[in-house]
C-alpha cells in the first residue's frame, strides 16, 4: 500500500493531477441527482403552482377559473384575514421587544457567572424548545384551564379569587397574552444558547481588561458584550419575524384561533381557506403573502443592519 | 508555560472574580436556577397525577398519590391506540432520515470540495429552499398528493419533510466537510482512489458528527411534525403521535386530569429522553450558524 502511495505521489508531480479527472462531472452531477429531485418535486414545483394557482378560483374539482389578482383583492377585504395580518406583526414585534432582552440576560448572566449551579441550565432552558408543540399545547391547556387547570387550582388552594377569576383562554383580550406566555416559555431557550454561544467567544482578555478599567457588572454587559452581538441579535430577530409568519401549531392546537378571531394567525387563515373551506386560490394566495413578507422582511433586516455597520 | 501553572493561574483567576461577585453572584444564580424551575415544573407536575384515580385527584389533587395506580396510563394509552400511533411516527421519523440524511451529505460534500462556477449556481438553488416556508407550498403539495396518490400515506409524509429539510442539512454537511483538511482526500486521490470511493470510505466516516446531529436532530423534527400530518393524513389508523395527541386533547382535557396528564406523559418521554441522551449534540448543532460572520 505505501509503495503504491509513493509511486502515486511521484506520477501526481510529475504529471497534473487533473488528468483522470474525466469522471469528476459524471460524479458531480451524481451527487447532486438526489437532493436535486428532492426539491424539484416538493419544492420548485410547489412554488411555481402556488403562484399559478394564487390567481384562479379553484376548489380542487372541476374547472380552475383565471381571476388575476381577485383572490388577493378579496383577501385585503376579509376580516379573517387582516385580524392573522395583525397577530403575526404583533408576535413579531412582542417576541423582539420581550423574549430577545429576556434571553439576553440570562445568556449574560449564565457565562458571567460560571458555577456548579448554573452551568447544567443552559440545556434546561433549551428543553422547552425540543418538545413537540402539541406536547406543549397540553402543558398549557392543562396550566391555564378554567376551574380544573394548574393556576385555577393553586388559586383556589391558597384562596386567590383575583387569580381564579381570569379566563386565561376563553376572554379575547387576554387570549393572545396566553399564548404568547406559553410560546417565551416555549422558545427563548433557542436565544439563550444562541446568544450564549456568541458571548463565550469573546476571548478572555477583554474581560479582564474591561475589569480592569471598572467596567463591571452591569455595565460590562451593556457597553462591551452587547455591541458584539449586533450579528447573532439581527439572526434571531429574522427567526422570530420569520417564525412569526409561519405560526401556526400553537395557536391551532391551544386555541383553533379562538375565542373569535383572537388569535388567528396567517397559517391559519392558510389552512382554513385550503383545507376546511377548500378556497385553493385564496390559500395559495395566502402562501405568497407570506413568502413575499418573509423575504422583503429577511432582506430588510440585513440590509438596514448592514448600513448600520458600514456608518 | 506547563499546563499545571496555567490551570494553576485559571484557578487563581476564577477565584478572584468569584470573591469580588459574591453577593450578586448569589442573588442572580439563586434568580436563574428559579427560572429553570419554571421551565421544568410544569413538565414535572403532571408526574404528581398520573397515579391518582379520578376520585383522589377531586379530593386531594396535591396530596401524594396513596398507591402507584397505572390505570391511566392502560386508558389513555387504549384511548388514542397510542402503540399504532408510535409505530406511525416511528416509521414516518426513519423514512425521513433516509431520505434527508444521504442527499445532503452527498450534495453538501460537492459544494464543499468541487467547488465552481456551475455547483455555485447549484448551491444558491439549494439555498432558495432553506427560505421558502412549508406554508407556502401547502396547496400544491397537497394536490400533488391526490394525483400521485400517496395523500394519507405514511410515505407521502415523509417525504415532502425530507424536502423541506434537505437545504438545511445540506448547509451543515457543506460547512462541515469544508473544515477537513484537503490533504486527506487528495491523498486517497493520488493512491489511486477514485471520486465514490474518496468519498464513501475516506470522507463521509470524518463526517459522523454531522450524521450522528443529522439523525438526532432529522428524528425529533419528524417526531414534532404537526402541519404536515394534519394536512396530509386523513383516516385514524395513519395518524402519527402529535395528531393523536391532540385529539386526546380536545376529547379529555384537564377535568379528566389524571388520564390527561398521563398522556402528557407518555407523549413527553422520548423527546425528553432522547434530549437528555444528546443535548449536547443538539445544542451544538443548533449554534452552528452563530459562530460564523
Amino acid at each position: 500500500m505505501s509503495d503504491r502511495g509513493s509511486g502515486g505521489q511521484a506520477a501526481a508531480i510529475a504529471g497534473p493531477s487533473h488528468i483522470r479527472d474525466t469522471a469528476k462531472i459524471p460524479f458531480i452531477i451524481i451527487f447532486l441527482l438526489p437532493a436535486f429531485v428532492f426539491l424539484a418535486v416538493f419544492l420548485y414545483y410547489p412554488i411555481a403552482e402556488t403562484f399559478r394557482i394564487s390567481t384562479t378560483k379553484s376548489t380542487g374539482i372541476g374547472q380552475e377559473l383565471y381571476v388575476g389578482l381577485g383572490n388577493y383583492l378579496s383577501l385585503i377585504q376579509n376580516e379573517e384575514f387582516l385580524a392573522g395580518l395583525w397577530h403575526v406583526f404583533m408576535w413579531a414585534f412582542w417576541s423582539i421587544l420581550i423574549q430577545l432582552p429576556i434571553a439576553f440576560l440570562i445568556a449574560f448572566s449564565l457565562t458571567f457567572y460560571v458555577n456548579k449551579f448554573t452551568k447544567p441550565l443552559r440545556s434546561i432552558f433549551y428543553l422547552s424548545n425540543v418538545l413537540p408543540t402539541a406536547i406543549v399545547a397540553m402543558i398549557g391547556r392543562f396550566m391555564f384551564a378554567p376551574k380544573t387547570g394548574i393556576i385555577a387550582s393553586i388559586s383556589k388552594a391558597l384562596g386567590w379569587k383575583w387569580l381564579g377569576a381570569i379566563d386565561f383562554m376563553g376572554n379575547p383580550d387576554m387570549a393572545f397574552w396566553t399564548l404568547f406566555a406559553i410560546a417565551t416559555w416555549m422558545y427563548t431557550g433557542f436565544p439563550i444558547i444562541f446568544l450564549m454561544a456568541r458571548i463565550e467567544q469573546i476571548p478572555k482578555e477583554v474581560r479582564e481588561a474591561a475589569e480592569l478599567d471598572g467596567a463591571t457588572g452591569w455595565r460590562y454587559a451593556f457597553s462591551i458584550v452587547l455591541p458584539q452581538l449586533s450579528y447573532p441579535f439581527r439572526i434571531i430577530m429574522v427567526l422570530m419575524t420569520t417564525g412569526s409568519l409561519k405560526l401556526f401549531d400553537l395557536p391551532y392546537i391551544l386555541l383553533t384561533g379562538g375565542p373569535g378571531n383572537a388569535t388567528v394567525t396567517l397559517g391559519i387563515t392558510l389552512y382554513r381557506d385550503g383545507f376546511i373551506n377548500w378556497n385553493y386560490g385564496r390559500a395559495a394566495a395566502i402562501g405568497v403573502v407570506i413568502f413575499v413578507l418573509s423575504l422583503g422582511l429577511t432582506i430588510a433586516q440585513f440590509s438596514l443592519g448592514n448600513k448600520k455597520e458600514a456608518k | 508555560m506547563s499546563q499545571a501553572e496555567n490551570a494553576a493561574i485559571v484557578r487563581r483567576g476564577r477565584r478572584s472574580i468569584r470573591i469580588r461577585h459574591g453577593l450578586p453572584e448569589v442573588i442572580i444564580t439563586v434568580f436563574l436556577l428559579s427560572l429553570a424551575l419554571v421551565i421544568i415544573l410544569p413538565m414535572i407536575i403532571p408526574f404528581m397525577f398520573v397515579f391518582k384515580t379520578q376520585m383522589e385527584y377531586n379530593y386531594h389533587p396535591w396530596a401524594l398519590p396513596k398507591a402507584l395506580n397505572w390505570i391511566n396510563f392502560r386508558e389513555a394509552w387504549k384511548a388514542v391506540r397510542i402503540d399504532q400511533g408510535l409505530m406511525n411516527t416511528v416509521l414516518v421519523s426513519f423514512g425521513a432520515i433516509a431520505t434527508t440524511v444521504p442527499p445532503a451529505a452527498l450534495a453538501g460534500y460537492i459544494f464543499a470540495r468541487y467547488r465552481s462556477k456551475a455547483t455555485e449556481i447549484a448551491f444558491y438553488a439549494i439555498l432558495i429552499g432553506y427560505f421558502v416556508p412549508a406554508q407556502m407550498v401547502l396547496v400544491p403539495l397537497y394536490k400533488m398528493e391526490v394525483a400521485f396518490r400517496i395523500k394519507d400515506t405514511l410515505v407521502g409524509l415523509f417525504l415532502p419533510m425530507a424536502a423541506f429539510g434537505i437545504p438545511f442539512w445540506v448547509l451543515i454537511y457543506r460547512s462541515f466537510f469544508a473544515t477537513l483538511p484537503q490533504e486527506l482526500s487528495e491523498a486517497a486521490r493520488i493512491d489511486g482512489a477514485g471520486h465514490t470511493f474518496t468519498f464513501f470510505k475516506v470522507m463521509l466516516p470524518l463526517a459522523n458528527p454531522a450524521t450522528a446531529l443529522a439523525l438526532l436532530l432529522v428524528f425529533i423534527g419528524a417526531w414534532s411534525d404537526y402541519l404536515l400530518s394534519l394536512i396530509l393524513l386523513s383516516s385514524s389508523k395513519n395518524f402519527t403521535m402529535q395528531l393523536r395527541v391532540t385529539s386526546f386533547l380536545y376529547a379529555y382535557g384537564p377535568d379528566r386530569m389524571p388520564k390527561y396528564a398521563a398522556a402528557a406523559v407518555i407523549a413527553m418521554l422520548p423527546t425528553v429522553i432522547l434530549y437528555i441522551i444528546g443535548h449536547k449534540y443538539i445544542i451544538q448543532g443548533t449554534v452552528a450558524g452563530a459562530v460564523k460572520e
